[in-house]
């Protein structure tokens, strides 16, 4: 079944959505071995460059050994000026080991490089053991480091699973001896959520073959922290502080990151949005989140402005889709549209950017609260390419508050945090004060 | 020109892959020989000198032994040679030698009590490339329990440092220095047999040795240099790929051979949550804080690098070494970085409470770090020693200078004078005991490997392990030759 959607999945991703995609990703993707991800790739690119030249853009591997003429191993190129240690005089009585020049290390290299550069490359390798398709991508790519972003997505996207089953379904070398702890407090990241798009993607994309719409959302999972994020809301007491500051954590590096891409692929954004929504949607249906009904417990996904209006506006088309969606397929059982619909709407009512209160320690001493806060806060950076990029960070800061209003707290984050940066300022003040008399 | 299989520029029909390798298993027997005692039992109140005793306490009769065997039979002018007990107890004009501990007086060199100084100073002095000062007026002492004699002679202060133990053959000038004639060393120590350990405890158990199977390869990295920053993802990836054996074609069951992957320290760039006196200053002059500063510890390459291991691990066991800029004590020996660090790899290590080992899995060590690798003797440190050494010495290769420190017996024999170490008092495990198969140092400029010989024929293989964060390279020693060759990842910078 993955040789056939394997086709759709890539023309979606690289496509339509301007994403690159590597053959580890695809395997993960469609849970084939990596050689049969590299073959896909392959296959896809000839496909591609055939019908349309310069429509796919492909990075290789290749391995083998370099040409001799700057092996790695010049120990004794410079042996001219130095002293060695054993040539002084002092140590005669040693046998004096002879300065043998001692025989060139092989070296293996495996080295990325562009088509463009493919060539030129395979040019100075003395030998190829091995060469295969490393990635794909819709253009010619400035900077490698950005296929990074596939491995990150594989960490954050497919790390659910026995680990040391992995070799099983994509072929890495397997270790039969390693065992592994299951932890109590495991930290893997919403590790049901990913599952479940994954396991809906799947058969959301079987039933609609052929619709396009499907792989897409399938392609689409760098929302899916977030959105298991606002899927799960709190109540877990103990390991979900690490949890949450892991989920934080991928979501702002994922921000930059994706953030990137977008930009230079810049008109593949509201696709992206929209192909989050079915996603939404499976996970309402999953039953992700029962106790969604309390919003105040929700840490609050925020948007900037931007992704905002372009959420509204996906929103609309999203709900004609929908409508025709469940025209078309009647055995789609449960698709709550006007449930769905009122659920999005705290999330883009508490868009403006200010700092979104998410968890807090507090004691409550002598009528004050005190305690520390992480709150997400909004910084703005100039990357190396001289664009603004928006990165929302975790920081903790400590407030004190006259009123234990626990109910309060939580309705207007905003007015709050400004109060509790204030007071506490004050509080501290005072002990400031005391020192300095004394 | 190249094997068909390994060439994956093939589309439809797709084939089914080649059965997957499965991992080379690991013989490995930690030694634990730098472990710290835990908690209260460790004492850093301790003084230094005492480091100083027990090396020469420890190693004077070697050095005596090789003394006599190369200058019992010696005769200048038919003087005699004859050893004298005490530094200061040589006699001027008399031909002699002594034992004593080599302290380098040097100008550039940092002192301690330079430090208290610095807190009245307006700026503080530049860390140094070298100690050697230019204007050549270094001083070369040799010390024992009674006293120090100054030493002189052609060109010794370029071959040896403060804290080496060695013996002097010479006469005392009018001017009361030492003029130096020959000098011995302790040279290499006995060297265990393969599988020496194993086959022991063996014999005590009355069981005949198991037939080995032929052993696999050691891969050897270090500078793993984590930021938390984007550059050198694509390299870790591909080395992650590459261990994992995903990437390449023919290749991958090749990488199924390496059975152990060592961390040779500085995987983390900048992991130290203490501030420098600079920047602290700087803090210190800004908005008064209270409490925890979230703004001064960034988590991001400690997360990396658990995520880096946490993908490697179900394929391959990890030992990892703390080095210099990883969040472990400084002071030598470094003690296992905690598995607090690897929320996710820790899963694949024995829980502490339980045990201190960890045999396949997740393998956190000491720096310097000594195990027995199938059967083989393997002593490596994360490269702190070998780069304070070369701040004696001009023009002294790493490798001889490695090389040098077996040959001395000693792994660290500038701490604790500039190298700051833990305050040993009864035995000092920096002195070499036994002579390794291997002996490997992280975070170099670039790969080095040679082999020597010891007088008893000892051999020891030295390896100089390059930063991966620089040079891509990974070395890979083969464990039943000890041929080392090396593995380079990288990519082509587009446009170029």
């Amino acid at each position: 079944m993955a040789e056939e959607r394997y086709r759709e999945y890539l023309a979606d991703r690289v496509l339509a959505e301007g994403q690159p995609i590597t053959y580890r990703l695809l395997s993960r993707a469609l849970k084939v071995h990596v050689n049969i991800a590299k073959q896909m790739l392959y296959e896809f690119h000839v496909e591609q460059t055939t019908k349309q030249p310069k429509s796919v853009h492909a990075t290789y591997l290749l391995t083998g050994r370099e040409r001799s003429s700057e092996h790695s191993n010049d120990d004794n190129a410079h042996n001219g000026d130095d002293t060695a240690m054993r040539s002084s005089p002092f140590m005669s009585s040693l046998p004096e080991p002879e300065n043998t020049p001692e025989s060139p290390v092989p070296t293996t290299s495996i080295v990325l490089v562009r088509e463009e550069e493919l060539e030129k490359t395979k040019s100075e390798f003395e030998d190829i053991t091995s060469i295969h398709v490393y990635s794909l991508e819709p253009g010619p790519i400035e900077n490698m480091n950005l296929l990074a972003v596939c491995n990150q997505e594989i960490a954050s996207n497919y790390a659910s699973g026995d680990p040391l089953e992995r070799w099983r379904v994509y072929g890495s070398i397997q270790n039969p001896y390693i065992k592994r702890r299951t932890t109590k407090y495991a930290p893997v990241v919403a590790k049901p959520a990913t599952k479940a798009t994954v396991k809906s993607t799947a058969a959301v994309s079987a039933a609609k073959e052929g619709t396009k719409q499907a792989p897409a959302v399938a392609a689409h999972k760098e929302s899916t922290p977030e959105e298991s994020k606002s899927g799960r809301s709190t109540p877990q007491p103990g390991p979900a502080a690490s949890l949450k500051r892991l989920d934080s954590k991928t979501k702002a590096k994922k921000d930059t990151s994706v953030g990137n891409l977008f930009k230079s692929f810049a008109k593949a954004k509201p696709k992206a949005k929209e192909a989050e929504k079915p996603k939404d949607e499976d996970e309402a249906m999953q039953g992700m989140s029962e106790d969604e009904g309390d919003a105040d417990d929700e840490p609050a996904v925020k948007f900037d402005e931007q992704k905002a209006a372009a959420a509204r506006k996906a929103r609309e088309e999203r709900e004609q889709k929908l409508q025709e969606m469940m025209e078309a397929d009647v055995d789609m059982p449960d698709a709550p549209t006007g449930e769905k619909t009122s659920q999005d709407a705290p999330i883009d009512k508490e868009t403006p950017s200010q700092p979104v209160e998410t968890e807090e320690t507090v004691t409550v001493q002598g009528g004050r609260r005190r305690g520390r806060r992480r709150v997400m806060k909004k910084k703005k950076v100039q990357d190396e390419d001289g664009y603004l990029v928006t990165k929302e960070e975790a920081v903790w800061e400590s407030f004190s508050e006259d009123e234990p209003e626990p109910k309060k707290a939580k309705p207007t984050p905003k007015s709050t945090a400004a109060k509790g940066k204030k007071t506490g300022g004050k509080g501290q003040g005072s002990i400031a004060s005391f020192f300095k008399k004394a | 020109m190249a094997s068909k299989d390994g060439i994956l520029l093939r589309g439809a029909p797709f084939e089914d892959p080649a059965a997957v390798s499965s991992r080379d298993a690991s013989a490995y027997r930690p030694l634990h020989t730098f472990e710290l005692p835990k908690g209260s039992e460790k004492h850093y109140a301790h003084q230094f000198a005492d480091m100083y005793f027990v090396r020469l306490a420890q190693l004077k009769e070697a050095v005596k032994q090789k003394a006599h065997e190369a200058w019992d039979a010696f005769e200048l002018a038919g003087d005699k040679a004859k050893y004298v007990e005490r530094v200061l107890d040589v006699r001027q004009g008399e031909l002699c030698w002594v034992i004593g501990t080599v302290y380098m007086e040097m100008a550039m060199k940092p002192n301690v009590l330079d430090d208290i100084s610095k807190e009245h100073w307006i700026a503080a002095p530049p860390l140094r490339e070298t100690y050697v000062s230019s204007s050549g007026t270094d001083d070369m002492m040799l010390e024992d329990e009674s006293g120090r004699l100054r030493v002189a002679g052609n060109s010794l202060n370029s071959h040896y440092v403060t804290g080496c133990i060695l013996a002097a053959l010479g006469t005392e000038q009018a001017d009361g220095s030492f003029q130096v004639i020959a000098t011995q060393y302790a040279d290499l120590p006995r060297q265990p047999q393969r599988w020496e350990a194993e086959d022991a405890s063996l014999t005590v158990a009355k069981q005949s040795a198991p037939k080995r199977e032929k052993a696999g390869k050691l891969a050897l990295v270090s500078g793993l240099d984590m930021t938390g920053k984007e550059e050198d993802d694509v390299t870790l990836d591909l080395l992650v790929e590459y261990l994992t054996g995903e990437a390449g074609g023919a290749d991958q069951s090749s990488a199924s051979s390496i059975a152990r992957l060592v961390i040779a320290g500085n995987s983390l760039s900048n992991a130290s949550p203490i501030l420098s006196r600079d920047d602290f200053d700087v803090r210190k002059g800004a908005k008064r804080n209270y409490g925890y500063d979230s703004s001064s510890y960034n988590a991001t390459p400690a997360e990396k690098f658990d995520a880096f291991l946490a993908e490697i691990l179900p394929a391959l066991p990890v030992s990892v070494l703390p080095g210099e800029t990883d969040p472990a004590n400084v002071a030598l020996p470094q003690q296992p970085l905690h598995p607090a660090l690897f929320p996710l790899s820790r899963a694949y290590a024995e829980p502490l409470a339980i045990s201190n080992e960890s045999l396949e899995g997740l393998d956190l060590v000491t720096n310097p770090w000594e195990a027995d690798v199938e059967g083989w003797r393997i002593l490596g440190t994360a490269g702190q020693t070998l780069d304070d050494l070369l701040k004696y010495v001009n023009g002294v290769r790493p490798l001889d200078a490695m090389e040098m420190m077996l040959r001395w017996r000693c792994i660290a024999p500038t701490a604790p004078d500039t190298l700051w170490c833990y305050p040993f008092q009864d035995d000092d495990p920096l002195i070499l005991n036994e002579c390794p198969h291997i002996y490997f140092a992280g975070n170099r400029e670039k790969f080095q490997a040679k082999s020597v010989k010891g007088p008893a024929g000892q051999q020891v293989l030295i390896v100089g392990v390059p930063k991966f964060s620089k040079t891509g390279q990974v070395v890979l020693v083969d464990m039943e030759t000890l041929e080392v060759e090396t593995v380079k990842l990288g990519y082509v910078k587009p446009g170029l």
